[in-house]
């Protein structure tokens, strides 16, 4: 049931977007997710469901311009 | 008659002012229109620069007016304060170049509205301080305009070593300069927010003269 989360292998399949975030307390409003080369939209945070195997790049900015 | 910039004519000042470009960039630069969503910090100097070179169509957009604390890094002057961000630097774009056409929008960017903002762009620039707005953006371009390169940045705060900022081309017309760590509460001061700007102006430069890669 694992995960590639940034390069790294981890074993959050079956939770949503939204809980994997909260989970690892990601700031979620400053994250742009990216699954299995796909942009998740902000709105389907809590109806897309890891699955084994994806691959997933997260994408975070921080504050200052 | 001749018509006349600064009393000089007018062909003398459009040629001239081009004189020091890379050869061949005049007529894409000319041609190609960039929309820069926040003119702070980031985005007064992205434009200086992309207005310098004679990109001949800028969108600015920004909700916010010009303050005091501003002026540490934002290319405002003290007599603007108090004016809308957007007014006041294209004021100081048409200084430094008439020849380009600027349009300006003083509102918030908003998921409901970036697909009517940022429609003629060929280029969209992110320079946002509000890190929800940079993902904000980066969420709705990729839905409404995925073929659209987008140039954003993140992490330029503090007085950390110039070279840990980078330009990073983690997916397709997506490119993002910054150190990706450094954050504003920090601090933000022009040298270091002006490489990050000089990254994103050269990478949008480098996009319309047909070098993607970075």
């Amino acid at each position: 049931m694992m995960v590639t989360v940034n390069g790294q292998s981890e074993d959050v399949a079956g939770q949503t977007v939204l809980d994997f975030l909260k989970a690892r307390k990601a700031p979620v409003e400053n994250i742009v997710v990216e699954r299995n080369g796909d942009i998740v939209h902000k709105a389907e945070f809590d109806k897309v469901t890891l699955e084994s195997g994806d691959k997933i790049e997260l994408i975070s900015f921080v504050g200052g311009g | 008659m001749e018509a006349q910039v600064q009393g000089q004519d007018y062909k003398d000042v459009y040629y001239g002012m081009k004189e020091r470009n890379v050869k061949d960039s005049t007529d894409k630069l000319t041609a190609a229109h960039v929309t820069i969503a926040g003119a702070g910090g980031l985005g007064s100097n992205i434009a200086i620069a992309l207005t310098r070179i004679g990109v001949g169509h800028l969108t600015l957009i920004d909700f916010d007016s010009v303050e005091l604390s501003n002026l540490n890094r934002q290319q405002f002057k003290l007599s603007q304060v108090g004016m809308p961000k957007v007014t006041a630097l294209k004021q100081n774009l048409q200084e430094f170049n008439p020849f380009i056409e600027i349009k300006t929008f003083q509102t918030k960017v908003t998921h409901d509205n970036v697909k009517e903002l940022f429609a003629d762009a060929d280029i969209i620039c992110e320079a946002f301080d509000n890190p929800a707005a940079k993902a904000m953006l980066l969420d709705a371009a990729s839905e409404f305009f995925p073929d659209k390169p987008l140039v954003m940045g993140t992490g330029m705060a503090g007085i950390h070593s110039s070279n840990t900022i980078t330009t990073k081309h983690p997916r397709a017309n997506l490119y993002i300069a910054g150190d990706g760590t450094s954050m504003g509460a920090e601090g933000l001061m022009a040298p270091r927010v002006m490489i990050a700007a000089g990254h994103e102006a050269n990478m949008i430069t480098r996009i319309i003269l047909g070098r993607d890669d970075i």
